[in-house]
């Protein structure tokens, strides 16, 4: 196509790259902000015209906060609830999308319906019931009762990623490992579990950040210090009387960081699969 | 048991099998709940524990004299249609954007998502911290272009806040309809194109009569699910502004969690989550209606 550009065509390829420019700018200056101004020290972070390259740069932000005391917990609570949701819902998952999206039954399109439909159920009408459950359950302050809500948070969005990746195996490998006396568990685990092998990388990694992410139920459900997930935790810092503007910057990096390296790993299976639930119906 | 091939009888228990946890699961942790959601907003539960006595609809009568409900409502609605604009325009243009051949862009195909995977507490502090009215560079970028004169406090002034929240969960959002409306993008077939350059269509009519069509189940997607899940958004709001300045931003969520979770007037807060489910419920009917299209579209193979 650039081949052949006349006068007229190089001005709007001109536009085009300043849009997309522009576009790059809205997108990741706020992400380079904010890796910036966390090395800055105090005085320069709180100066009237901020520098784009720190004039000095420093660690003392992060080494602060390290040095909170509830901060290995907040870390620590993130990282169990995280894994558990992952590992869980995952597998539930995989089973219900294979279940949705392999198989025939009566009922499915209601099943399904569901399923999708339960994305949409408002949030903030399940906090006051759930948390008198909870609260019945003994599970407040109880990283467990994170692990549930997670779950249900994620499946339904997790089911839909999958349907691109299974549709893409044809039934006939399945038909034959059948003829060749498989039972149909093993066809599922042993056969179509490795060749989905990228789909399910995408579901966990939006597992995983689903879960890293949550700030509605946590905040909630875990009252105890020592019990906050990192989100929750960190939230403290800001609603605190004296802002620690670069305790609160060193904070949001490290916050930041398991998601954009997990996203780094399956960030593009994982848009694959928004991409292609939403063109195949 | 499973041995023999037959879609129609093992295939069927296997298939129930397969889906029975997950079902249970969203069973217990969305329909039990909702349940006892409507239960509890016929109770006069104050406290957590108490076992409350029925009241019949005194809880909606009060609910619904109270003006905060509708100040609430006011100010959800502000919410929803400010953010669904704003992202559908973002989403759009970035998409139209990125749907061009230049190879840079495939990289931001991916990153463009980033935004949207962030911790909303991330989001919260890099925001407040880019508009702060003392050291945010958002003035100071606008004051030396000019457009402004002096510093604004955006999330501290009363005229400002929500826009600027607004802006700040759009900016979270968009990237999402944007991948979805890319995939839809590249989805119209190449020949309906040239069919309608060979009718001698110019290229804004080829936008109206072709591309649109092709992005209509994705907008309808979209539709639902925006004004849905932007209803319900909490923790922006919370976190960036507790629903201040002077309530300025205060939304139904907000109104939720504050007479549940500051008042613990449970009943109170759980008539209102029931009045504001049903009001999306009608939501989803009318849209559908308008649509023509049910929710079981999108869950199909």
């Amino acid at each position: 196509m650039a081949r052949y550009l006349r006068g007229s065509d190089y001005a709007v390829f001109a536009v085009k790259v300043i849009l997309l420019v522009f576009l790059f700018v809205i997108v990741l200056f706020p992400f380079y902000w904010i890796l910036v101004s966390s090395f800055k020290p105090t005085d320069e972070l709180i100066r009237a015209i901020p520098t784009f390259i720190p004039e000095t740069f420093t660690v003392e932000h992060y080494k602060n906060l390290l040095r909170v005391a509830e901060y290995p917990s907040y870390l620590y609570n993130s990282i169990v609830v995280g894994l558990l949701t992952t590992l869980l819902s995952t597998f539930l998952v995989f089973l219900g999308g294979y279940s949705i999206y392999r198989c025939e039954y009566p009922g499915k399109n209601i099943i399904s319906s569901f399923v999708i439909a339960s994305y949409a159920v408002p949030t903030t009408l399940l906090t006051v019931p759930l948390y008198l459950i909870f609260a019945g359950l003994g599970l407040i302050n109880n990283l467990l009762s994170l692990v549930l809500i997670n779950v249900t948070l994620v499946s339904p969005l997790g089911v839909w990623l999958l349907k691109a990746f299974l549709s893409s195996i044809p039934r006939e490998v399945e038909e034959a490992a059948l003829v060749d006396g498989a039972g149909r568990l093993r066809i599922m685990f042993q056969l179509v579990l490795p060749l989905i092998a990228p789909g399910i990388g995408a579901v966990a990694i939006f597992c995983f950040i689903t879960s890293w992410t949550e700030f509605l139920f946590a905040n909630i459900f875990m009252l105890d210090e020592f019990k906050k997930t990192l989100p929750v935790g960190i939230a403290r810092f800001i609603t605190q009387y004296n802002v620690d503007w670069g305790l609160l910057m060193a904070g949001a990096v490290l916050t930041a960081i398991p998601p954009v390296i997990l996203f780094a790993l399956f960030g593009k299976s994982f848009v694959r699969g928004l991409t292609a639930g939403a063109t195949k119906y | 048991m499973f041995k023999k091939w037959n879609p129609k009888s093992s295939n069927a228990i296997f298939g129930l099998l397969l889906i029975a946890p997950l079902l249970v699961w969203l069973l217990v942790t969305i329909g039990y709940p909702l349940f006892l959601c409507v239960k509890l907003s016929f109770l006069n539960v104050e406290f957590i524990g108490e076992k409350g006595v029925f009241v019949g609809l005194k809880n909606y009568i009060n609910v619904v004299l109270d003006a905060s409900l509708w100040h609430a409502f006011r100010k959800s609605l502000f919410w929803v249609i400010g953010n669904v604009a704003l992202q559908t325009i973002l989403g759009f243009f970035a998409a139209l954007i990125l749907n061009l051949k230049i190879r840079s862009v495939s990289f931001m195909r991916t990153w463009i998502v980033l935004p949207w995977i962030l911790p909303t507490v991330v989001l919260a502090i890099m925001w407040r911290w880019m508009l702060s009215g003392t050291f945010g560079v958002i003035n100071y970028l606008l004051e030396k272009l000019g457009v402004i004169s002096q510093p604004i406090n955006y999330l501290g002034s009363i005229n400002e806040a929500m826009p600027a929240l607004i802006f700040i969960n759009s900016w979270r959002w968009f990237p999402f309809i944007t991948v979805l409306l890319l995939a839809a993008l590249q989805s119209v077939p190449q020949q309906e194109y040239e069919a309608a350059a060979v009718d001698g269509a110019n290229s804004l009519q080829s936008f109206f009569y072709v591309t649109l069509p092709n992005l209509k189940p994705v907008m309808t997607v979209l539709g639902i699910l925006g004004p849905l899940l932007t209803f319900n958004v909490f923790d922006v709001v919370w976190l960036l502004t507790q629903g201040g300045p002077s309530r300025a931003t205060y939304t139904v969520p907000v109104l939720i969690y504050e007479r549940g979770f500051k008042a613990f007037a449970l009943s109170e807060a759980a008539t209102i989550s029931v009045i504001a489910f049903v009001f999306l419920a009608m939501f989803v009917v009318v849209y559908l209606l308008l649509t023509k299209m049910s929710v079981s579209e999108y869950a199909r193979e």
